[in-house]
């Protein structure tokens, strides 16, 4: 027998191995079943499962959790980024969380009688998506949403993982997806921004202030819902810990201002993605979602408007939508600083489309669209967390 | 598809109860073969034509090899089957890698080349399959394995799919001899495949990427020097990370297969608690390591050619293991490391080999293994020579602009759960775990199960792809 270049003296009280056999052919495994009574193991474990799992399930929802937030991932994004190869989608928003959470697709859908395909992704530079659609055969009304600091990057950011899942997305994938999505229609525990590791990362004081949190342990600001439709979390608008927590993420804007080489290659970049889409016969717009007063300075140090938004404009030869110079889109309630409330997200979607409406012959309001919504009418909610002391932040253009 | 996704658990409890009705033997073997092809299919279908390549090849190539016998034709038959297999295998996972260490060779002559751009998806688990569909021809051509009765048997064998995609890697005389006979599980079988499954998927899903994947990646895929306790908690992470992803899913795999009545080897045999390297990889993927052992190393002569020989043989054996894992130079250099040590420590052993050691120097031992074995994994996990550099100078507290990296929640997380692992390591190192269940209180393996199910299902789990699927 050969000589092994492992030791193949085989150990007192293991099972042997390949390892203790070199050279030869490997005869046909055992598998020991230990004496156990493995039915009732059995029965008992999955009865102790199922109780402990029904009881986490109630916990959950004690935390705020719905049955129905279907939660947003790649598989989610590349079903609806499929629509556009495969229907005559008239609108698509691209973009960021802000465009995300603040557009409300039911009222755009009564003003104007479409409902637009949503793309934006949380986290995500909304420049690669649109180029994405400037390669494909889309030829109807692009809007994209700008946050300045996501759009003027060189990375995709955090769910670049959707264009990759929608170039290929594997036949498991797709099942595994779909499952998924009935799944969370009946448990609320099913989120990922609550699964166990997270929890115990929230849960852990941490006495390494310094070392930069892992971008999983963003805390739960999203809920989402069929043709994501997302909202911000109603436990953000109703917990002022919760809100405390994701505010204090948002102090990341704060940083190195976007060097002059990114500015160039954003504005080349996107001026060549508006033509591409536009020899089709297609349009874009931009639109600028509101932020609270204590971010946007910080947004506009490192980027200032006439560097990104203005320049953007004027670059790609687009009309677009800043927030900040609408009247109808002041004083809107962003309770966490960066998104609006889900009350909030209907009269900003109602006046963006309306002044949409107005740039573009792409958006017709519909002669029944119901009657233009004010700040004011989102106010209701938000009058009485300033009741209960909750500290909301209202969407005002910086001084 | 993975195991740790919701369409594998559906389609195991189709494929179990498929296998409970009251067909034929051969109508079963059908159901498992079409569902093997399901499995990989639902990954990318177009490769299961790759699949059948190797399989009707290696098939054909044994049948030409048994049916003659003048040595140059059975050898050629074999080499076609070689050929074939690694020429595949070369195409998707080389491919590329060759064609950059020939631009960057014509570089250095100062030949300006540009090769072609080579956007080839690699098939998963082909370094798998191809090596076990080759293990057929090489058995049968040393005259170490029957030829499979039948095409479906020998097609079985192949594609089975607990194994197909990441291991153990099976040898013919392993598996074809289970599709002779009926075979379904006991109840009893049944069941503990069940928990063998509970206890993988909690590994990979849970241990691995709930708690391992994070902070490995935060080091090693970042862009900033990590300090001292940054850097050797990452690559403690890594090390657990590994264990539980791959041990996890040959767990599973043998859990698997055991719920459907059919046996497979270990692959992993409490690897951490190793002393010395010859230990480490009779515990780490054994199904790799024999294999490489049985149709490389002995073939390049082994130890029977004097002592330069066997180093050689022993440190391309280890290089080329390297390389198997992955195209890139980095797996080259944690296989040489690996080759090293093991190399030294034959040495070691020549030199003292009346040396019996203490109880404390086996501990001693244990943990310089371990260590060591630490070291390469930073090569095996960097991407890139200067992300590996940067992790080891990291390691020596070298970095002198290093910040923070690591939250302390992620710390405690790796010495926690590493810590652990280490420990049952060491304290089942001369066992196996059914001894432990067995002799282990039927309320407390209740207790547990339920446990790692209930873990399993809060953690949810993201259908992440296995660690060694990229091999």
């Amino acid at each position: 027998m050969h000589s092994s270049i492992f030791n193949s003296e085989p150990q007192a009280g293991v099972r042997l191995t390949a390892a203790d056999r070199p050279g030869v052919a490997q005869p046909v495994p055992t598998r020991d079943i230990p004496p156990q009574p493995w039915r009732a193991i059995l029965a008992a474990a999955l009865a102790l499962t199922i109780v402990a799992v029904g009881l986490w399930e109630w916990r959950m929802r004690t935390l705020g959790l719905e049955a129905g937030d279907l939660g947003d991932d790649a598989s989610a994004w590349a079903e609806q980024r499929r629509r556009i190869d495969t229907e005559d989608v008239p609108v698509a928003i691209v973009g960021d969380s802000r465009i995300l959470f603040d557009t409300d697709l039911a009222r755009f859908q009564a003003l104007t009688g479409v409902r637009p395909v949503q793309l934006a992704l949380a986290g995500t530079n909304a420049r690669p998506f649109l180029e994405d659609l400037a390669d494909s055969p889309f030829a109807g009304l692009v809007i994209v949403g700008i946050a300045e600091l996501s759009y003027f990057r060189t990375q995709i950011g955090l769910n670049g993982e959707a264009l990759k899942r929608y170039r290929f997305e594997s036949p498991a994938q797709r099942v595994s997806f779909v499952i998924y999505r009935e799944l969370a229609r009946a448990f609320a525990f099913l989120d990922d921004a609550f699964r166990l590791s997270k929890l115990v990362r929230h849960a852990v004081p941490d006495w390494r202030p310094e070392a930069k949190r892992p971008l999983a342990a963003i805390p739960k600001v999203l809920s989402m819902s069929d043709g994501r439709q997302a909202w911000l979390w109603t436990r953000i608008e109703t917990d002022a810990g919760r809100r405390g927590d994701v505010r204090a993420f948002w102090a990341g804007f704060a940083g190195p201002k976007v060097a002059d080489d990114v500015i160039a290659m954003t504005l080349e970049s996107t001026r060549k993605a508006v033509e591409k889409i536009r020899a089709r016969g297609g349009e874009v717009v931009f639109l600028r979602p509101p932020s609270a007063p204590l971010v946007q300075p910080k947004e506009y140090e490192r980027l200032p408007r006439a560097k990104g938004w203005d320049a953007l404009l004027a670059a790609a030869h687009v009309q677009g939508v800043h927030a900040n110079d609408e009247p109808s889109m002041q004083g809107l309630d962003l309770p966490e600083y960066s998104h609006l409330s889900r009350a909030c997200a209907t009269v900003f979607t109602d006046s963006y489309v309306r002044r949409l409406a107005q740039i573009t012959p792409r958006l017709q309001l519909r002669p029944d669209a119901p009657s233009p919504l004010q700040p004011s009418d989102c106010a209701a909610t938000d009058a009485s967390m300033v009741a209960q002391g909750a500290g909301r932040i209202r969407a005002v253009p910086p001084q | 598809m993975v195991f740790n996704s919701l369409t594998f658990v559906a389609f195991f409890a189709i494929v179990l109860i498929l296998h409970s009705l009251p067909f034929g033997w051969t109508t079963k073997k059908v159901n498992l073969l079409l569902a093997s092809y399901l499995f990989y299919a639902a990954w990318n279908p177009p490769f299961v034509v790759l699949l059948w390549l190797s399989t009707v090849v290696d098939w054909w190539a044994a049948q030409r090899i048994v049916k003659t016998e003048a040595p140059l034709q059975r050898r050629a038959w074999m080499l076609l089957s070689v050929i074939a297999n690694l020429g595949v295998l070369g195409y998707f996972k080389y491919g590329h890698f060759l064609l950059e260490n020939f631009r960057a060779a014509m570089t250095t002559f100062g030949i300006d080349y540009q090769p072609p751009s080579w956007d080839i998806v690699l098939p998963v688990g082909i370094s798998f399959y191809t090596f076990a569909t080759m293990s057929y021809t090489l058995d049968v051509y040393l005259r170490r394995a029957a030829p499979a009765k039948s095409f479906l048997d020998f097609a079985l064998f192949v594609t089975f799919f607990p194994h197909l995609v990441a291991g153990p890697i099976m040898r013919p005389t392993e598996l074809v001899p289970q599709f002779a006979t009926p075979r379904r599980a006991t109840a009893q079988q049944l069941c503990f495949g069940l928990a063998l499954m509970t206890l993988g998927l909690f590994q990979k899903v849970v241990l691995a990427d709930g708690f391992l994947a994070g902070p490995a990646e935060v080091v090693f895929d970042g862009t900033k020097a990590p300090g001292a306790l940054d850097a050797w908690a990452a690559t403690l992470a890594f090390s657990g990370q590994i264990f539980c992803d791959f041990a996890g899913y040959s767990t599973t795999a043998i859990g698997a297969a055991l719920c459907l009545g059919f046996a497979l080897p270990d692959n992993f045999r409490f690897p951490y608690a190793a002393i010395g390297f010859s230990d480490f990889w009779r515990r780490w993927h054994i199904t790799l390591s024999s294999y490489l052992r049985d149709y490389l190393y002995i073939p390049l002569g082994g130890n029977r050619h004097g002592e330069a020989r066997t180093y050689l043989a022993l440190m391309a054996t280890m290089l080329l293991g390297g390389l198997w894992h992955g195209a890139s130079w980095t797996f080259v250099v944690w296989g040489g490391l690996h080759g090293s040590y093991l190399a030294a420590e034959r040495a070691l052993r020549r030199r003292f080999a009346g040396y019996r050691p203490s109880a404390f120097a086996l501990f001693g031992m244990g943990a310089v293994t371990y260590a060591l074995v630490n070291l390469a994994w930073v090569f095996f996990r960097s991407d890139t020579f200067g992300k590996a550099w940067g992790v080891l100078r990291g390691m020596a507290g070298a970095n002198a602009d290093a910040t923070p990296l690591l939250p302390a929640v992620d710390l405690i997380a790796v010495a926690a759960i590493v810590g652990g692992l280490v420990l049952t390591h060491a304290l089942l190192r001369r066992q196996t775990l059914e001894t432990l269940v067995a002799r282990t209180p039927a309320a407390v393996l209740t207790l547990v199960w339920a446990c790692m199910a209930f873990a399993i299902v809060i953690e949810q789990g993201s259908g992440n792809a296995f660690i060694y699927f990229q091999f």
